[in-house]
């Protein structure tokens, strides 16, 4: 008799798998890396090569030293290499991402118990890692190359190994003169945080930053490749990124320069990379729709306070850090149950039955009172 | 105006190869077995001896309780014997072996013309109908609700990939089921009665809608998985939710299948009691796909060497009974088809999914997708450290085991085997 193959039903499934879904993510990364490409010359690119291969390499070892199934084929290691090395300065020394990316795989992710266990997103807590060990290295950005000026795609790879950056190729973010502005509105001058810049080059990103967080076209076209995959929601990038605005415009409503502000911290940091790619990360982000909102909004929030009043121009990345670790609080607030009565209704119900209650002992009271008066 | 639907889901792709094919009279085998437990509840119990000679349609196993319904002979013949045999969803149960002796006299019940509500219930009850898209609850218990109820819908959703036996009967027997639906909701006593039909299907709405009459409307719905589910249909038709462990009827309304509206009009207007069922036969595994009236009681093999054709037997390597999201995996071919038997799928590697799980990534598509708004991870993560009480009170209960989030999961996790699990548990634990 012919055997048949006996197993609990679903018998079907859809053809995603992590494998395809870290595929598209680098995928989407690839608009940001060309962009790097364009401003940068290869210098990014081979950073991003030291990058996803130490990344793939820990965590093929950490796997091979553990004893634990080898997971590399998931690509995930990949993803977070590529993260990594678009969030670095365009010019770091090569040990830098190196460090970076063992440190995010074995330390952040793989020693949690690996994808999707991790508290906090891997690339990210490198990024932080790193700014705290070589704070000079990563917080100097050098200036977009510029070919008619005998510079050329090989342009930066004498600074291989060079730890302090000579002065004359670094630039200035615009996120530093923002925050000048700041300090002097703080004096009392008012000054137009967007002076200098225009808005044109920001949006392609010819302009100073992380090689991959300057050009938000090249960030958005892969955004939508992953929101059209439905890899990622719009609910978090929306409302971080709405929030941000709103917030500015409280935070600075006092400011004439307003509307300077807000387009400035839209496009002149890591927002539009945080937002799309670091935010929206699986394992760290809160599922049940009242959560993702606080989530959203929370990261909004922390970031304009962290631009406005810390002590560093930007504040994507410890504001996601800190949203990362509130989350398992977050995911507490689990959704309501097809059907099923919603806290809020019940509750609610429980707190106008106590005013009720209450209020009905006051009268009785009153009239006891009343009456023995 | 957008199409009704119920919020979340899944989509599954559709499969319904077998849609143009023709109800067509499937042949019968010398033997019959006729299962004494074809529904939800207690078993029938046997009224007839070894070497009775009984006729097509005659009772031969009665209702052993109220939550229960009689069996019928599917073919005149003589009684053999009982034997046990599993059914398609695996318990051993005892089966009337009846020799066919090709005759097919008939004993039916008498025809009603113009039933009052008592005599439509009545007849439903022995009639033995029961729903038939795959639950087999006895008809004549959801007839009689506790609450008040003011809607019909009859579930013509058809969601699961492959069946197509509804859209056949919707295309090629409306009146019958329009007939059917009017006497449920004169049973029932209610005024509106829907048929609510999936878009993809839309011939079968044009059919129906040219045929509804008194009272019966037709309700495209949106194509998606599990539009049948009993309380996303009752959501998608009428906005009511039903509440969570409650029954349909606490909303005013009652679910039937098509199929089940089909039967009664039989049952009432012409007497034949639920004895045979239009049946959907797929997969690469057998050439002759198609449609088919089956009788009771005819064996899985049978019908697998009847419609296998020139395919090689290494090219059926799981055998379903239902549809793909939901339905039983069949270890053998002993199994008799009966009332719930909407379809048998004989499937090749390549059409089901052997996948090994992987780490959850917590990506949340479980929870995204669940048409209940529950929480399949959470449920799993539960179950694999044995926590079963976490899981009760994360409302594991609640969970109707449509298959959504194991469909969507690109870990491949096994998460409604989860699920089944922790409500195995919690419901052996409760008994204690």
């Amino acid at each position: 008799m012919a055997k048949y193959i006996v197993s609990s039903s679903p018998h079907i499934t859809s053809n995603t798998t992590t494998q395809k879904i870290m595929l598209d993510v680098i995928i989407a990364l690839i608009p940001a890396t060309i962009a790097a490409f364009l401003i940068y010359g290869l210098y990014p690119i081979f950073i991003m090569i030291l990058s996803v291969g130490c990344a793939v390499t820990a965590e093929w070892l950490f796997n091979l030293i553990t004893k634990r199934p080898q997971s590399v084929k998931d690509l995930s290691a990949i993803v977070t290499g590529m993260i990594l090395a678009l969030n670095l300065p365009p010019v770091v020394p090569f040990y830098v991402p190196m460090v970076g990316s063992f440190f995010a795989i074995i330390i952040v992710k793989m020693l949690f118990g690996g994808i999707g266990r991790n508290f906090a997103n891997p690339a990210l807590t490198a990024r932080i890692f790193l700014v705290l060990c070589w704070a000079g290295v990563m917080t100097k950005f050098v200036y977009p190359i510029d070919l008619s000026n005998g510079m050329n795609l090989f342009s930066y790879f004498e600074n291989v190994v060079n730890i302090n950056l000579p002065v004359e190729i670094t630039s200035a973010t615009p996120l530093a003169g923002v925050k000048e502005a700041i300090e002097k509105m703080a004096k009392g001058e008012i000054v137009n945080p967007a002076a200098g810049l225009n808005a044109l080059d920001m949006f392609l990103g010819r302009i100073g930053g992380s090689a991959g967080e300057v050009s938000t076209l090249a960030i958005l076209i892969g955004a939508l490749y992953l929101l059209i995959k439905r890899v990622i929601d719009w609910k978090i990038p929306v409302l971080y990124i709405g929030s941000v605005v709103v917030f500015t415009a409280i935070f600075f409503a006092n400011s004439p320069y307003v509307g300077e502000y807000v387009w400035t911290y839209l496009l002149g940091g890591g927002l539009m990379f945080g937002a799309f790619f670091m935010a929206t990360d699986y394992a760290t982000s809160p599922k049940a729709p009242l959560a993702v909102c606080i989530y959203g909004v929370g990261l909004g929030l922390l970031t304009v306070i962290f631009r406005k009043f810390g002590s560093m121009n930007e504040g994507v990345s410890f504001a996601i850090l800190l949203m990362n670790v509130v989350t398992p609080l977050l995911e507490k607030l689990v959704p309501c149950t097809f059907g099923a009565k919603s806290k809020w209704e019940t509750n609610g119900k429980k707190i106008a039955e106590w005013f009720k209650k209450v209020f009905s002992k006051k009268q009785k009271s009153e009239e006891k009172e009343a009456q023995n008066g | 105006m957008a199409l009704k639907t119920f919020r979340r889901g899944v989509h599954p792709p559709a499969s319904k190869f077998t849609k143009n094919v023709p109800l067509e009279d499937f042949p019968v085998p010398d033997k019959v077995y006729i299962s004494l437990s074809q529904h939800i509840g207690a078993p029938a119990k046997p009224i007839v001896n070894v070497g009775d000679y009984v006729f097509e349609g005659q009772k031969v196993g009665e209702a052993g309780g109220f939550v229960s319904a009689p069996v019928f002979s599917s073919v005149s013949g003589t009684v053999k014997r009982i034997v046990k045999l599993p059914t398609a969803i695996g318990q051993m149960v005892d089966h009337i072996e009846i020799e066919n002796d090709f005759k097919y006299e008939k004993s039916y019940l008498p025809k009603l013309e113009n039933p009052t509500k008592e005599e439509i219930l009545a007849r439903v009850k022995d009639a033995g109908i029961v729903g038939m898209g795959g639950a087999t609850f006895p008809t004549h218990v959801k007839l009689s609700p506790k609450d008040p109820v003011d809607t019909l819908i009859i579930n013509g959703a058809e969601c699961e990939p492959y069946i197509t036996c509804d859209y056949r009967l919707f295309v090629e027997h409306a009146h019958d089921v329009v007939e059917g639906t009017k006497l449920l909701m004169k049973a029932l006593g209610v005024e509106k009665g829907y048929i609510a039909i999936e878009n993809n299907k839309p011939e079968a709405i044009k059919i129906m809608q040219e045929a509804a009459n008194g009272g019966v409307e037709i309700v495209p719905l949106k194509t998606k998985y599990p539009q049948g589910a009993e309380k996303q249909i009752i959501y998608a038709v009428t906005k009511r939710v039903v509440p969570a462990g409650g029954l349909p009827a606490q909303v005013g309304c009652v679910v039937s299948n098509t199929h089940t509206a089909y039967s009664v009009a039989k049952a009432v207007y012409e007497g034949e009691p639920l004895y045979r069922r239009a049946m959907t036969v797929s997969g690469d595994g057998v050439e002759k796909a198609g449609n088919y009236w089956v009788r009771g009681g005819i064996p899985f093999s049978f019908i697998y060497d009847t419609l296998r054709g020139e395919v090689p037997e290494c090219m059926t390597n799981k055998v379903i009974s239902g549809g793909p999201m939901m339905g039983f995996a069949q270890a053998d071919l002993r199994p008799v088809t009966a009332k719930g038997s909407s379809s048998l799928l004989f499937l090749s590697h390549k059409l089901f999914s052997e996948v090994e799980p992987t780490q959850c990534i917590n990506c949340g598509r479980c929870i995204n997708h669940c048409p209940m708004k529950l929480l399949p991870r959470d449920f799993e993560r539960a179950v694999v450290k044995k926590d079963f009480e976490r899981a009760e009170k994360l409302g594991v209960m609640n969970c109707i085991e449509c298959g959504s989030c194991a469909f969507v999961c690109p870990a491949k996790r096994p998460l409604v085997q989860a699920i089944r699990l922790a409500k195995k548990e919690i419901r052996s634990k409760g008994r204690k």
